[in-house]
């Protein structure tokens, strides 16, 4: 045996003994374990919460000797990651969804934090009614509702005055204005096309009408109504009278930059749409108001927001550490929204006291605090199931709306998407 | 009594000349081979498995439901518009991708001044991380900043910005999915040429000489002479390219996923948003391999011919 020999011999065998250990421990050697939090998250709209949330995950792993590690992508990439991280038993320890939130399809891999969920809600004077649906299967907890982001009407009261016409206070009242303005070159719009904003605004204006794609059991589909049918032929109306035909291609960004360009009369959009506009076009930004959700004709408003959550991974090698995390930033609840410049909406009704952070002290803001008590999210009036996850996904219900927009009758439309809606709920309900 | 030559051991049948050639050949294969089984192989054998279970995203157990994924597939008008539109692409995209491709090869194959430094950058498009290419041309076929309609306006070709000539390229359906093909083309058409070209530069001189000796034009050159000598290389990046063409999921998903109204939704988008995005990873995995079918013929088609024309 000479040297090399030697010394190839024993370093082979010191790092195989060690993988081997390590591979049937199934978790890193003791000095690294539970000393490490992985998070993965998207991009912020705005990056200053970005910059703000990295900071403070930070400090509060300086405090508990936690080496913490955010991670951000973006969000249309969180479904694909939470798929390869499940399928690979490995990865981040908290992990964010946004907009489709997945509890439903992954419960099974979660750690049930009821406990968390229940303490943070009991010290805040519970959650909003909305929030559990999104996070509890079976009776038990699976996620935090760490946010949700609002999608209010933007709306130029110079155009509107000069016109005179009324706040846009019902989607009649809308239609009207749009209708007026559009021949003075400020038409409206709204994404008829296969995105996340459609997918939202469409389902507000559904649900103010009284329609619904599911009772509250989730179970059953409901789509098929005398008051869909009212949506549709509202929606073809909204778009004859008052867009023009690029709101075929929108995507969720569009109608940001339609209002910025000063083009726009109205927009249904979240508030990034609102700051975009006061980066860009400060003369714009001062003429633009942020309006209640319209009510439609029998005077309902439900504005559907997009939901964000925190869950765990079962194989997260930090639970407890993970846990601990998301108590310490559900406390911090309102620092986040303030860091979100108004666009991060809390769960907790004890963050509702009025004035709330940038909000309640911006004067056009402050509608924005009355909007809990109309919020819904996917599934409304149930829980988002599986079924509806998959619907939402295939953009069903905005291709039903372009349809009819595009000239399709509207009994052609419905056969053709409750056939969709019938052929999915099917499909879940074998499974 | 004469002494027998002793009888070769098995140990030393290993070491004659022959078999350590062919020791050392398969052992010089052998990472390909694994390569293929373990990166292309077993992906296949498990989008097989996973087509003929009811797996999800979520759950860790599946259970078999034989060719349910498939019918359930098949009866989905999605599934249909998704199949069409992928052949279309296909074939739209082929044909712009040859002729664009030939004519460049034949460009390049000039002596010109800086041909090195042309000859990189056609490449760009191809080596351009495809987000970002995308979302530059996202950009140019926005519906209210488009570059590409501003241009068109200021000639005097359109009307401006809200006359009904103005175009919606990801809005109106059809220039939506021309759109697309546009980008794919873009992006994939000087790999064609650099395939191309690598074919040009092997024909040797002398032959095209003589041909032309012998009177014949430049297309009866291309015809008769080049084609036939490239066209194992011509079939090779035929193949790629189709596979390219067939699996591109970036592009679409990116500028329009799938949008507006389905109209340029093709199967890969539909696979990813029902597998992925919706968890129906069985289901997914069926749309997946309905491509399948469209590819088999070609892969034959290609293969066959190449071995032909190697006797």
């Amino acid at each position: 045996l000479n040297r090399r020999r030697f010394l190839e011999v024993g370093v082979a065998g010191v790092a195989g003994t060690s993988l081997v250990d390590m591979l049937r421990a199934r978790q890193a050697p003791a000095q690294t374990r539970e000393s490490t939090l992985r998070i993965l998250q998207w991009s912020h709209f705005i990056p200053a919460y970005d910059a703000w949330f990295d900071k403070f995950a930070k400090e509060w792993g300086d405090k508990n000797r936690v080496k913490v590690r955010v991670d951000h992508i973006p969000h249309l990439e969180l479904p694909a990651r939470m798929a390869a991280e499940f399928a690979a038993g490995a990865g981040h320890d908290i992990i964010h969804n946004g907009s489709s939130i997945l509890t439903r399809l992954y419960y099974k891999s979660l750690v049930d934090i009821s406990d968390v969920y229940d303490q943070i809600g009991k010290k805040y004077g519970g959650w909003i009614p909305a929030a559990g649906p999104l996070v509890q299967v079976e009776g038990r907890t699976y996620g935090i509702p760490m946010f949700y982001i609002l999608l209010p009407m933007l709306w130029r009261k110079d155009l509107f005055d000069q016109a005179g016409l009324k706040p846009p206070d019902t989607w009649e009242l809308a239609r009207v204005a749009a209708r007026t303005l559009k021949p003075k070159g400020h038409p409206t719009g709204i994404q008829f096309s296969q995105c996340a904003d459609a997918n939202l605004n469409w389902r507000s204006l559904l649900f103010s009408f009284g329609g619904a794609e599911a009772d509250p059991s989730g179970e059953n589909i409901l789509i098929d109504s005398k008051e869909t049918r009212e949506a549709f032929r509202f929606a073809k109306a909204l778009f004859d009278e008052g867009m023009t035909p690029e709101v075929f291609s929108w995507d969720d960004a569009s109608d940001n930059r339609y209002l910025a360009s000063g083009v726009a009369c109205w927009i249904h959009d979240a508030i990034s749409a609102y700051r975009t506009t006061e980066d860009t076009n400060p003369p714009v930004f001062q003429s633009t108001h942020i309006g209640v959700e319209p009510a439609g004709p029998g005077g309902k408003r439900v504005s559907v927001a997009a939901a964000n959550v925190y869950m765990i991974w079962k194989f997260s090698r930090n639970v407890q550490g993970a846990k601990e995390f998301l108590a310490h930033f559900m406390e911090n609840d309102l620092e986040g929204m303030k860091q979100s410049r108004g666009y991060n909406m809390p769960y907790l009704t004890a963050n509702y006291k009025k004035p709330m952070p940038i909000i309640g002290t911006d004067p056009k803001m402050q509608i924005l605090q009355d909007f809990p008590k109309i919020v819904a999210f996917y599934g409304y009036p149930g829980p988002f199931t599986t079924p509806i996850q998959e619907v939402v996904n295939l953009f069903v219900l905005p291709d039903m709306f372009t349809r009819v927009a595009r000239g399709q009758a509207i009994d052609d439309t419905l056969k053709w998407g409750l056939a969709e809606y019938r052929r999915i709920f099917a499909k879940h309900k074998r499974a | 009594v004469v002494a027998l030559p002793a009888r070769p051991t098995s140990r030393r049948t290993w070491r004659t000349a022959s078999r350590q050639r062919l020791i050392f050949g398969y052992t010089l294969l052998a990472p390909a081979a694994l390569y293929v089984l373990l990166l292309v192989g077993a992906p296949f054998v498990f989008s097989l498995y996973l087509a003929v279970s009811d797996a999800t995203v979520g759950d860790p157990v599946a259970t078999f439901v034989g060719l349910e994924n498939f019918r359930a597939a098949w009866e989905m008008d999605t599934f249909w518009i998704a199949f069409r539109n992928s052949l279309v692409f296909l074939v739209v995209a082929a044909i712009f991708k040859s002729v664009l491709g030939t004519a460049l090869a034949f460009l390049l194959l000039q002596d010109f001044w800086g041909k090195k430094v042309i000859r990189g950058l056609v490449v760009i498009p191809f080596t351009l991380p495809i987000a970002i290419s995308v979302l530059s041309w996202k950009w140019m076929y926005d519906s209210q900043f488009s570059v590409i309609n501003w241009v068109l306006s200021r000639a005097g070709l359109i009307g401006s910005f809200g006359s009904p000539d103005w175009p919606v390229w990801l809005g109106q359906p059809h220039l939506a999915l021309a759109a697309c093909i546009a980008v794919n083309v873009w992006r994939t058409f000087p790999f064609s040429a650099i395939v191309l070209l690598a074919g040009f530069t092997s024909v040797p001189l002398e032959v095209l000489d003589a041909a032309r000796v012998d009177g014949c034009t430049f297309f009866q050159r291309f015809r008769h002479v080049v084609v036939p000598m490239i066209f194992p290389i011509l079939m090779i990046g035929f193949l790629f390219d189709t596979v390219f063409t067939l699996s591109d999921l970036s592009v679409v998903y990116l500028l329009t996923q799938g949008g507006p109204g389905n109209a340029t939704k093709i199967l890969p988008v539909l696979a990813y948003q029902i597998g992925i995005q919706a968890g129906n990873l069985g289901r997914g995995a069926a749309i997946a391999l309905c491509l399948v079918p469209l590819l088999f013929p070609v892969l034959i088609l290609v293969l066959r011919n190449i071995k032909r024309r190697e006797w």
